[in-house]
């Protein structure tokens, strides 16, 4: 038994992982239920350790049995061509999608349109980064407490 | 909790019918691999990101007609059904719906 493994044995979980393990699983009186759920409105750590405990358990249920393909999908992702390619073309992708933005913001703004129609241009482009921003920052945010991202198949 | 898609359990007796239960989720995959997705949907074959999104959505929608049963004294669900719809393209929704029961001990 390897020293990392003893140390996974020997270790005992603390009360709020026992609890949190309780919740998950269903195995609480309506009381104790309650009175967790009160914890959890105040406890951001607690939410945490649910939602660890969630992950585990859906990983658990969810846990599809190898099949051939698995392997040879990570050879694919492992390959030299793969490893490089994927990065070469999600950068080509990524510097023509910025330029070509770039570029036709620079052609409405020189063009010879009115004053009105080039700042209701900027303003539409602006709001859907503002938007898409916010959207992004909510998913990295919530991405913790979301049990389901493990899932494969 | 026992989830079947029968109307029964063999083997054990239902003591009381609580009701409908249910559980819902719609899930969407990220831009990149949805893109990723539509390059691979060219060449045919499996498409593991729109798998692993509805495997998501799936167990996300069980577990909630779960916590539903649960939160009404249920100790299984019968008659179990899971129906899919696709309300945004690209995402899926799942909708998971049964018969919540109180069994004998």
């Amino acid at each position: 038994m390897s020293a990392r493994e003893h140390e996974i044995e020997e270790r005992v979980p603390s009360p709020d992982e026992l609890a949190a393990m309780a919740y998950v699983d269903g195995e609480m009186g309506a009381k104790e239920r309650a009175a967790f759920e009160g914890r959890l409105e105040k406890e951001s750590a607690l939410v945490r350790e649910v939602a660890a405990q969630q992950r585990l358990a859906v990983m658990a249920r969810a846990a599809a049995p190898r099949e051939p393909i698995d392997e040879e999908w990570k050879r694919i992702e492992g390959s030299a061509v793969h490893r490089m390619g994927l990065p070469i073309g999600w950068t080509l992708l990524t510097v023509g999608g910025i330029g070509l933005s770039v570029w036709c913001a620079w052609l409405i703004a020189s063009s010879s349109i009115g004053i009105l129609p080039k700042l209701l241009t900027a303003a539409l482009a602006a709001g859907f980064l503002f938007l898409f921003l916010l959207a992004v920052h909510a998913r990295i945010t919530s991405r913790p407490f979301d049990p389901y991202d493990d899932v494969k198949r | 909790m026992i989830l079947v898609t029968t109307d029964s359990i063999p083997g054990r007796e239902i003591e009381r019918v609580i009701g409908l239960v249910r559980g819902n989720s719609v899930r969407g995959a990220p831009a990149q691999a949805d893109f990723h997705a539509w390059l691979e949907n060219l060449v045919g074959g499996e498409i593991p990101e729109y798998t692993k999104l509805l495997a998501e959505c799936r167990e996300q929608a069980l577990d909630r007609i779960i916590a539903d049963a649960r939160a009404r004294g249920g100790d299984a669900i019968v008659g179990l059904k899971i129906t899919s719809s696709e309300i945004a393209n690209g995402a899926a929704e799942f909708l998971a719906y049964g018969t919540a029961v109180k069994l004998r001990a």
